[in-house]
């Protein structure tokens, strides 16, 4: 029941976001192609950056064991939060990108 | 910066260009691979055929795996589930005696704080072995295998979840132990939140990441 409501909701919102974009803000249909291959985009580069960030944390712990001899757990780098700043440098990236592509 | 039309620029833009198609193609799966998880029952069905059944049967000790404490001293939720398990097998009459383990953090024992619940659960002193040492599972199977040498080959009803009991029971039966899994009852296959089944999700790549890193790393 609850992933139907979600998805229900999340569809209806969808909708409303649609319509008040074309009719209030006077967006083109044709713009919203690219701004969801932009959603993509940042999707994988914020995923790409995850991994890149889970494997150096996975590094960094294996060699503090090393070094300092004391238990450092792995799952340090597990932490939700590094995925959300894992999005904050992929969207640095991104725009960084658009940029780099103008000039 | 030169401009896109010079050729280090054409070659900067195309790079750019692969870099986004890339980012767009990981980006779409990661998202259908997301709706998957959280939208259908495929997540609880993994989960079930990753997991292992329970044995429970008469052995020579329980032995209940750590989970975490916080340091004012109170068991984390999983750590709470697995310990009043064991407690439970125990008073069914399971085994002679209880094994809680759980590292210090911060100045807090784990496997302290468990045995003096076990204690206000009416499980005698005499039958609870503490356990501070391990902090890895493989660490945990090796503190098991010395402080139970006296029994060969020991049998050990194994407290853990669900998902990590076979990984462990690898762990242990190395060590030369008979292991009968004691997976602690959670309903984790039947949830429907998808946020649930997101989290779910992420544990289970998790224990495969670390059954990866076992295999890999640590050679077992």
């Amino acid at each position: 029941m609850e992933p139907i409501y979600l998805l229900l909701l999340f569809g209806a919102t969808s909708s409303a976001l649609y319509l008040a974009a074309t009719r209030r803000l006077g967006l083109r249909h044709a713009g919203l192609r690219p701004a969801l291959e932009r959603v993509l985009e940042c999707v994988g580069l914020t995923l790409a950056i995850a991994a890149l960030n889970l494997a150096a944390g996975v590094l960094l712990v294996l060699a503090l064991r090393r070094l300092t001899g004391a238990f450092v757990s792995l799952y340090l780098n597990t932490d939700g939060t590094l995925l959300a700043l894992s999005l904050l440098q992929a969207v640095a990236l991104q725009w960084w990108m658009k940029d780099g592509e103008g000039k | 910066m030169e401009a896109a039309t010079h050729p280090r620029g054409v070659v900067r833009v195309a790079a750019i260009g692969r870099v986004r198609a890339t980012a767009r193609a990981a980006g779409a799966a990661a998202l259908a691979a997301y709706f998957v998880c959280a939208f259908t029952p495929l997540t609880g069905a993994v989960y079930r055929a990753l997991a292992m059944e329970a044995e429970l049967r008469p052995a020579d000790a329980i032995v209940v795996l750590g989970a975490g404490v916080t340091p004012e001293g109170e068991l984390s939720g999983n750590s709470l589930r697995r310990t009043v398990y064991g407690i439970r097998l125990y008073r069914r009459g399971l085994a002679p005696r209880i094994m809680l383990l759980g590292p210090e953090k911060e100045g807090t024992v784990e496997a302290e704080v468990r045995a003096r619940l076990a204690a206000d659960l009416g499980v005698p002193a005499a039958a609870v072995i503490v356990e501070p040492g391990g902090h890895t599972t493989r660490d945990e199977a090796r503190l098991v295998a010395e402080r139970l040498s006296a029994f060969r080959p020991v049998t050990v009803l194994l407290v853990t979840n669900l998902h990590h009991i076979p990984r462990a029971r690898l762990q242990f039966e190395k060590e030369g132990m008979v292991v009968a899994p004691a997976p602690v009852p959670e309903d984790s296959a039947r949830i429907e939140r998808p946020q649930h089944r997101i989290a779910l999700a992420i544990s289970l790549v998790q224990e495969l990441a670390a059954r990866a890193y076992n295999r890999i790393v640590a050679g077992s």
